[in-house]
């Protein structure tokens, strides 16, 4: 707690002050370095106290209720230009991540070039853009909700992409058009140890933009590796290895089916999003494909919002869908194996639906302050956005949860 | 009738008070400059003219006029304009326009960069700014 308690400190310190701080300076040219930032301090309160809400691969599950982990996040940016076509952006963040860590970390490190008004070149470390909203996934007051809709944005949760990318302009009418490949590599933490890899990153992105009007469509395709070395998987493979003096060799053909550096895997997210300055609609629809490791999974979410002045209700529908687990159930035709397979791939089964509704409030002229419900029902076997205190005698099946979430955001 | 031209003027003298000039140095870089292309760079879609003439935005700090200028040039709401800047400027997209913290400042600002351009109230240029347009647009403007 001393530790979340420097952390807010901090948080609301340069909140505070950031603005006396960072102030650019004024001079005959405009100043070639700029300090910017963001900050949530967020609260959610899971109403079973078996349970803790999670975004999984994001954060640390927290053993505290109501917990301050999943959505508190603080970052300072700093723009330096080359000349007049070439700049550098540094973004350090530091938020819980899966091992329970504030450590900050680079979340932006790259070089832009525009040669024309119509192209950008970026190389270093990008935000890994799968979603629609993956630019600002961390930057909440930029968005209606406490948090992008869990469902969706835990299909992927990979933040890095260390390589390169296009960014292609035209306007064509009163539609702005933006075509965007990237390629490059990303790597996660996992919690309980271990971490998974894209490699040989390549997408295409393309967004057309009018006043009112915004469409998305995303692809992308990686080569996938992942080594788990938490404690429910080293217990599963002891436990199937006690099949090797009949079976040998079966336990590691199951394994590898869980863990190892020969996957691949597809991702396509579709979006729309209209914005008429009273009304504010989001979709959003997202497929994961895989060979090997992870499951298959679709996600979606439509959210309305309606703005009164300073106000911003909204009403958000979410569901979370696995079409097909990692490893196929019942191989072994041991029920205790079988069953400890179960065990495994549902706590990474992230299958649920969910109604949100909150409201923003715009109290202050670089600050929101956010209140949400959410009412969830865990799908088939998985686990949801959830994850049970006691994991080895969890009982997650059709479990409904009703959580809430407080955040202030800010901009400095 | 006397009412009726009360009422006229109170309209006139409110739409002067909230017009606001799109301006930049007189002996600057920027000749002219369409509403449509200031829309688009102070909305972060492109950050030079067409022809390729990088511009420097001066913004004033959050108030009537700054509000006023987003609303007539973009159609955007305060808490709009302050959740999409966010979204461009912690992408790492596009600078943030640069904030002069009151009016005599921006005017050094413009007065003194080449590729700068700003906002005002009407009548609050100097003679080293040149006006490029006014919002909200007229039949007369």
């Amino acid at each position: 707690m001393p530790r979340l308690i420097r952390f807010g400190l901090v948080v609301f310190g340069l909140a505070v002050f950031g603005p006396f701080l960072f102030a650019p300076s004024l001079h005959a040219e405009a100043p070639p370095f700029q300090l910017s930032g963001f900050a949530t301090i967020g609260m959610v309160a899971t109403g079973q106290s078996d349970l803790r809400f999670i975004r999984p691969s994001i954060n640390h599950p927290g053993a505290e209720n109501p917990d301050f982990g999943p959505d508190t996040i603080v970052g300072i940016q700093g723009n330096m230009a080359l000349g007049q076509r070439a700049s550098v952006v540094v973004q350090i963040t530091s938020r819980e991540d899966p091992l329970g860590s504030y450590e900050p970390r680079a979340s932006l490190a790259f070089l832009s070039y525009s040669p024309t008004p119509y192209f950008t070149v970026r190389a270093g470390r990008l935000r890994v853009p799968f979603f629609m909203h993956s630019d600002t996934v961390d930057i909440n007051y930029a968005h209606p909700w406490v948090r992008p809709p869990t469902e969706v944005y835990s299909l992927n949760p990979f933040q890095d992409l260390d390589g390169i990318d296009f960014l292609f302009r035209g306007d064509f009418g009163n539609t702005n058009i933006e075509v965007h490949p990237y390629f490059g590599d990303s790597v996660l933490a996992i919690y309980q140890g271990g971490n998974s890899h894209l490699s040989n990153t390549r997408g295409l992105n393309v967004t057309a933009a009018t006043d009112r009007l915004t469409l998305f469509a995303g692809y992308v395709e990686s080569d996938f590796a992942i080594k788990w070395s938490g404690a429910d998987f080293l217990a599963l493979g002891a436990g199937l290895h006690q099949l090797d003096p009949i079976l040998p060799g079966y336990a590691d053909s199951i394994l590898a089916q869980i863990s190892g550096n020969k996957g691949f895997s597809t991702f396509s997210a579709v979006g729309a999003q209209w914005d008429d300055g009273i009304w504010l609609l989001i979709g959003e629809y997202v497929r994961l494909n895989s060979r090997l490791y992870t499951h298959d999974a679709h996600a979606w979410e439509v959210t309305a919002a309606r703005r009164f002045g300073n106000w911003t209700p909204y009403l958000t529908l979410a569901r979370h869908t696995e079409d097909k687990p990692s490893v196929a159930p019942n191989q072994t035709g041991v029920p205790m194996l079988d069953a400890a397979i179960d065990a495994f791939t549902s706590a990474r089964n992230l299958s649920q639906r969910s109604i949100t509704v909150g409201t923003r409030w715009d109290f202050h002229r670089n600050a929101a302050l956010k209140l949400e419900f959410n009412h969830a029902r865990i799908s088939g076997k998985g686990w949801g956005n959830f994850f049970a205190r006691d994991p080895f005698n969890a009982n997650m099946r059709d479990r409904s949860i009703n959580t809430v979430g407080v955040s202030v955001d800010v901009t400095f | 009738m006397l009412l009726a031209t009360a009422a006229l003027s109170s309209v006139h003298a409110q739409e002067k008070e909230n017009a606001v000039q799109l301006v930049t140095a007189i002996n600057g870089e920027i000749s002219t400059l369409s509403l449509e292309e200031a829309a688009q760079l102070f909305l972060g879609h492109r950050t030079t003219l067409r022809d390729g003439t990088p511009v420097t935005l001066i913004d004033l700090p959050s108030g009537l006029v700054r509000n006023q200028f987003y609303q007539l040039l973009t159609g955007k709401n305060p808490v709009q304009v302050r959740a999409y800047w966010s979204r461009l400027v912690f992408s790492g997209r596009v600078r943030p326009p640069l904030e002069a913290s009151n009016q005599a400042e921006a005017r050094e600002l413009l007065a003194k960069n080449p590729n700068a351009i700003g906002y005002l109230p009407v009548g609050a240029a100097d003679a080293k700014l040149k006006v490029l347009f006014k919002l909200p647009i007229t039949a007369t403007n």
